[in-house]
């Protein structure tokens, strides 16, 4: 079975930890653990009748991206770069972040997710979207599970492609 | 009557003035200077004052604020109890394990003397085998009772931190994750040290030893248990080099195959030799 490197990213307290412990073990909590450093988890994602084992590294929120060491980068095939709908400093710089992670990158899978839209409207969604200058692939509640699983089988999909 | 021949000047006639009645004020003035001037002079004459002050904050601050800052200190704590534990434990088990490696150099100490002083059929047993294989009497004694023992053996994509190939005696955790993790771990403390030539080498968590052997593109992680002297580290780099020159040279592309193969020498060369033990 392949195995890839997947890099979950974006600004403290987006959701990065609760988005792959519901993609994983299908649960959420409503406290805040910061990630301290990394955490690596595997999880295998069934592409047609092809199998991918997707490595999420899991790493501590920065406000700006060239804050995260780039040896976690290193070898990495894809990037899942998280921000909050419901907080406009985590979509801030997302421009020079995006622009920034693609260098580091070249060629990799960069996938943009809003998350935490639980707790937003879909005017609201809409508005964020069109305030963006880089194109948003999916929005997620980590909490109800909306969307979680496509978000990383799209990631496999795009991986194994 | 008499003529003054010169007409008076308005301006020293000013300054004479100034110096006779200002005189005493001016030398105040230096001397208020000098004190300013002079860091010695000016503590004397302001530490009392402060004194006093850090006396009436001292005196009158736990009866005014204490309450308050107790009840904050509580509540935060109280709140955070799961923060405060988490940034706890790793420095208490650090503590503890410094205690127990301690404790283990202290035995190893107390062995060695042992060695040195009976001469008994095991000491004079134990004298033969170390002269055959070359390791010194308190490595053996040691390695009776705590020798090392390889759990799990992985070689490792040194950028990424995926698998290359593996070998466990138990095979109990999930190895692709812990691979991930000592390259993130590795990572991290080379990158906080800024070492760009030096690569870490050793990790340890409770009684396990991580022993790492870096190479250009991968590095290969020994986790061990048990107590590994100097020389035994030493045969053991050796003989990964061994294993890294015939068997891992040659693997060009890393696919499936190629790590089944790896995994498959990994157990032959560090695993297997233990079960026969
Ligand atoms: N309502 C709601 N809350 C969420 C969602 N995702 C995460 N949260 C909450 O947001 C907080 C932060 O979530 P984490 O997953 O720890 O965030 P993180 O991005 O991993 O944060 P760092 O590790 O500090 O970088 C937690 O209290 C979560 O319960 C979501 O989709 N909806
Ligand atoms: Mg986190």
């Amino acid at each position: 079975m392949t195995s890839k490197k997947v890099i979950l990213t974006g600004s403290f307290g987006v959701g990065k930890t609760s988005l792959f412990n519901q993609f994983i073990y299908a649960r959420f909590s409503d406290r805040y653990l910061t990630t301290i450093g990394v955490k690596v988890n595997k999880k295998v994602v069934k592409v047609g009748d092809r199998e991918i084992s997707l490595l999420l590294w899991d790493i501590a929120g920065e406000v700006t991206q060239d804050k995260v060491p780039t040896s976690y980068f290193l070898g990495a095939s894809g990037i899942v770069y998280v921000f909050d709908l419901t907080r406009p400093l985590t979509y801030k710089n997302i421009e020079t972040d995006i622009n920034y992670l693609k260098d580091l990158l070249p060629g990799g899978i960069i996938k943009i997710v809003g998350n935490k839209k639980d707790l937003v409207s879909e005017e609201q969604i809409e508005a964020v979207k069109n305030s963006l200058s880089v194109p948003v692939n999916i929005t997620t509640s980590a909490k109800t599970g909306e969307n979680v699983s496509d978000l990383f089988q799209e990631l496999g999909t795009d991986l194994i492609g | 009557m008499t003529r003054i021949n010169k007409p008076l000047d308005d301006d020293l006639l000013m300054r004479k003035l100034k110096n006779v009645l200002l005189k005493e004020d001016r030398e105040q003035l230096m001397q208020l200077k000098e004190v300013l001037d002079d860091p010695n002079q000016l503590s004397e004459k302001v530490n009392p004052l402060i004194e006093q002050r850090l006396d009436f904050l001292k005196k009158n601050f736990p009866k005014e604020y204490r309450l308050v800052v107790n009840q904050i200190v509580e509540e935060r704590l109280r709140g955070f109890q799961d923060e405060v534990l988490n940034i706890m434990y790793p420095v208490l088990g650090k503590m503890i394990r410094k205690y127990i490696t301690h404790q283990f150099q202290l035995m190893k100490d107390r062995i060695d003397t042992t060695v040195r002083s009976t001469f008994s059929i095991e000491a004079l047993k134990r004298k033969l085998k170390s002269v055959f294989l070359g390791v010194n009497e308190s490595d053996l004694v040691m390695s009776q009772i705590d020798g090392p023992v390889i759990e799990e053996i992985y070689v490792i994509q040194r950028n990424s931190g995926l698998l290359l190939g593996s070998a466990s005696l138990n095979n109990t955790i999930d190895q692709d994750v812990i691979a991930g993790m000592l390259t993130a771990i590795k990572s991290f403390v080379e990158d906080a040290f800024q070492r760009e030539s030096e690569d870490l080498e050793r990790i340890q968590y409770g009684s396990y030893k991580i022993f790492i052997q870096n190479y250009h593109s991968y590095y290969i992680a020994v986790v061990m248990s048990g107590s590994l002297s100097a020389k035994e580290s030493d045969a053991l780099s050796t003989r990964l080099s061994n294993f890294t020159d015939k068997e891992l040279t040659q693997i060009s592309n890393i696919d499936n195959e190629a790590i089944q193969h790896i995994s498959s020498k990994l157990n032959e060369y560090f695993v297997q030799p233990q079960r026969n033990n």
